[in-house]
């Protein structure tokens, strides 16, 4: 039987307490012993992104690393920094939807229902009922749709594949229905300040309601499938915990906040659209760590197909666009307005001259203050944890760089 | 060549060594996970999802440039991201091809005008296949792909034909 | 909802040249740049309990840029907007010390607008590479449809 190299170490007594000196090597030994308790490791820095599959993108995040755990982290962005703002100050009104689209790309209704609603408010135009249910009704099947990617992307960081075939299945449903309603995939440009391109189209409100019979019971499976399981609940559980002052200081909105514990919801508290028409609850967490990040999602989703259905019965009759002129010249004047896009408070910062482009074209991203506190939250975690906690904080980049 | 004819009466098949390894490279076009902006989740996600699943032609994600054959830049590139898709494209082994996704990629797309964007990827890599589109449909991808892996063919038999005129 | 505008002005009163109004903003507060990280820590602390800074954007107004801090208050429901004026080669006094959530909007605004920013942990450019030109400025122009077409 071969000794174990550890008994050898011990019977020398290097790792008894008090038997070692330091300084006091004899002659011929070239490097005192020490004990590994005593073996000081090097600080490593690692750089993930921009091109990482767990990055969501192109973030990128340098760590220092001691061992597996984070010291230090420090996230860089500006890789995908296009000028939405810039070029909304040479764009009409009208033009800026296209803007808002690609910022948040994986929700763009969201993107385009703000930049409406800045300049509707600015102009004071009357939206018909039909167009204010309408943009309710698209904007909760692209808050699912769009949770969707964040389930299945959250999933893949923390290693698991399954989920996310399933939850592509479901946002291939939905994308169908966009497609009939919209012509467009993801870059709907459905959403115009006035109200919305067009009516439902034949054939739609079945399809919807076909989606409606199904998605219960899938979303039951989701939650199985991957909060049911011990590894991603191990994972998740009290890891990356954003307390209630951490929230509110570094301006979480949307789910992340929520799940810190302030319930705060625009739909609820600055009613937009049709909200304050619709019946939904606000979904809170308890502790604010990445599990509740996780259930508090999950919940949007379930209280989304519950605001579908209620759209899709209610349905009111009528036009679905006011009468605006070709070209939009609202009166000189500042604006904001916000909606909950799937990531938060998406705001749209609005200054006119009274001409036919804005003046100053601001778009608050919900992503941008997600990720600041990933600076926050990542020291102190593995680094495997990190990754997850990326994902668990759901950024999107384009609204990050803008 | 048919398969069948390895296990047939004719157990032998001839063929080019050039032409065997054209044969297993156009049908395992491996591309980079690399997803810069929208026509990621398009051309990247949705892609490799369950609908339109490119897994069937072969292709296949992979996280490092090391082991990728393709490299679909799904995006807008600008002047920051523009060092990265260039090292990208060095570490990758030859051979190698790059598909330009959606109208950022191929000419700057709707940020044409912003200073601080590239007008198209084919300043900074060589491009085979363009997919227009904003973005373009996880089909029009497929549909670069089999274009991708004609242009492959067309050029071993422009290879092979050179060198019989040579000989 | 809008705060009371007298009640913001008299929190503010120790400071000199705070104008408050009422426009389609909201309520606005005009506060010198440099008593903006003071004036912002005073609204925090007040009973207004602004406790969030919702956004942080500048605007070139063809003279000067002016910086607008959008803060909140959840136990109260109210939103108010700080603005402060800043010259071309101005300084931006980072708020980062109240409110956390400045630490990025901060140094994008001063790259983009060129300005020099103070008191900031990591005062790096953000988005875009050394020495690219400050671009939201109104005197940077954007590519034209020949430069585009002719690429």
């Amino acid at each position: 039987m071969t000794p174990d190299p550890r008994d050898t170490v011990l019977d020398h007594g290097l790792l008894a307490e008090g038997t070692f000196e330091p300084g006091e090597a004899p002659a011929g030994i070239r490097r005192a012993p020490t004990g590994i308790d005593q073996l000081a490791t090097e600080h490593l820095i690692v750089n993930v992104g921009p091109q990482h599959p767990s990055t969501h993108g192109v973030l990128r995040i340098v760590a220092e690393l001691d061992g597996e755990e984070i010291v230090n982290a420090e996230a860089a962005v500006g890789y995908l920094h296009r000028g939405i703002e810039k070029l909304g100050e040479h764009r009409r009104y009208h033009q800026l939807a296209t803007l808002m689209d690609r910022g948040d790309y994986v929700s763009g209704i969201h993107g385009e229902l703000a930049a409406a609603l800045a300049v509707e408010r600015l102009m004071e135009i009357e939206v018909p009922r039909k167009a204010q249910w309408l943009r309710c009704l698209m904007s909760e099947l692209n808050r699912i749709a769009s949770h969707m990617v964040w389930y299945g992307t959250f999933g893949l960081d923390i290693g698991a594949m399954g989920q996310f075939l399933y939850a592509m299945r479901d946002r291939e449903a939905i994308l169908d229905i966009l497609e009939e309603v919209t012509g467009q995939r993801m870059m709907f440009n459905y959403v115009r300040p006035g109200g919305v391109l067009e009516d439902l189209p034949a054939g739609t409100e079945e399809k919807i309601r076909a989606f409606l019979r199904t998605i219960d019971g899938y979303l039951d499976e989701h939650d199985a499938l991957l909060g049911g399981n011990e590894i991603f609940l191990k994972r998740v559980r009290g890891v990356g915990t954003i307390d209630r002052e951490t929230a509110l200081s570094f301006g979480l909105t949307g789910a992340n906040l929520r799940a810190s514990g302030v319930p705060y919801d625009v739909r609820r508290d600055q009613p937009y659209a049709a909200y304050d028409e619709l019946e939904f609850d606000v979904p809170v967490g308890a502790t604010g760590d990445a599990h509740d990040r996780y259930l508090v999602r999950m919940e949007e989703m379930r209280q989304a197909v519950r605001m579908i259905r209620q759209c899709v019965d209610g349905m009111p009759e009528g036009e679905v666009m006011a009468k605006v002129p070709k070209v939009l010249r609202p009166p000189a004047g500042e604006i904001y307005a916000c909606v909950e896009s799937s990531r938060g408070e998406l705001g749209v910062h609005l200054v006119s001259d009274g001409s036919d482009t804005p003046e100053r074209f601001h778009y608050r991203g919900p992503s941008l203050f997600a990720m600041q506190v990933l600076e926050e939250i990542m020291p102190g975690t593995l680094f495997a944890d990190g990754m997850m906690l990326i994902g668990s904080v759901d950024v999107v980049l384009g609204e990050i760089d803008r | 060549m048919a398969l069948d004819k390895l296990t047939g009466e004719n157990s032998i098949a001839f063929i080019r060594s050039e032409q065997l390894f054209d044969w297993a490279r156009r049908n395992s076009l491996w591309y980079l996970a690399f997803g810069i902006a929208c026509c990621a989740i398009e051309g990247l996600m949705s892609a490799s999802g369950p609908r339109f699943d490119f897994d069937r032609m072969g292709v296949f994600f992979r996280a490092s440039p090391r082991q990728a054959d393709v490299m679909i830049v799904a995006g807008t590139v600008n002047k920051k991201m523009a060092e990265t898709v260039r090292r990208l494209y060095d570490q990758m082994p030859e051979p190698k091809w790059v598909v330009s996704m959606g109208a950022c990629a191929n000419t700057g797309g709707p940020f044409r005008e912003y200073p601080n964007v590239v007008l198209g990827v084919d300043t900074i890599v060589p491009v085979d296949v363009y997919v227009p589109g904003c973005p373009p449909r996880p089909e029009a991808v497929q549909y670069a792909f089999i274009e991708l892996q004609k242009k492959i063919a067309e050029q071993t038999e422009g290879r092979l034909a050179a060198r019989r005129d040579q000989g | 909802m809008l705060p009371d505008a007298t009640r913001v002005k008299s929190l503010l009163s120790h400071f000199d040249g705070v104008e408050v109004e009422t426009t389609t903003l909201g309520v606005v507060a005009r506060v010198a740049a440099a008593d903006v990280p003071s004036a912002l820590g005073t609204l925090k602390a007040s009973d207004l309990d602004f406790v969030m800074l919702v956004d942080l954007l500048g605007a070139d107004t063809g003279e000067e840029i002016e910086i607008t801090y959008h803060l909140r208050s959840f136990s109260r429901d109210e939103e108010l907007f700080v603005k402060t004026r800043l010259p071309y080669d101005g300084v931006l006094i980072s708020v980062w010390n109240s409110f956390a959530s400045a630490l990025l909007p901060e140094r994008e605004t001063a790259e983009l607008f060129g300005l020099t920013l103070a008191g900031h942990p990591n005062p790096k450019r953000l988005l875009t590479i050394e020495g690219e030109a400050p671009l939201l400025r109104k005197s940077v122009a954007i590519r034209t449809l020949e430069e585009v077409r002719d690429r």
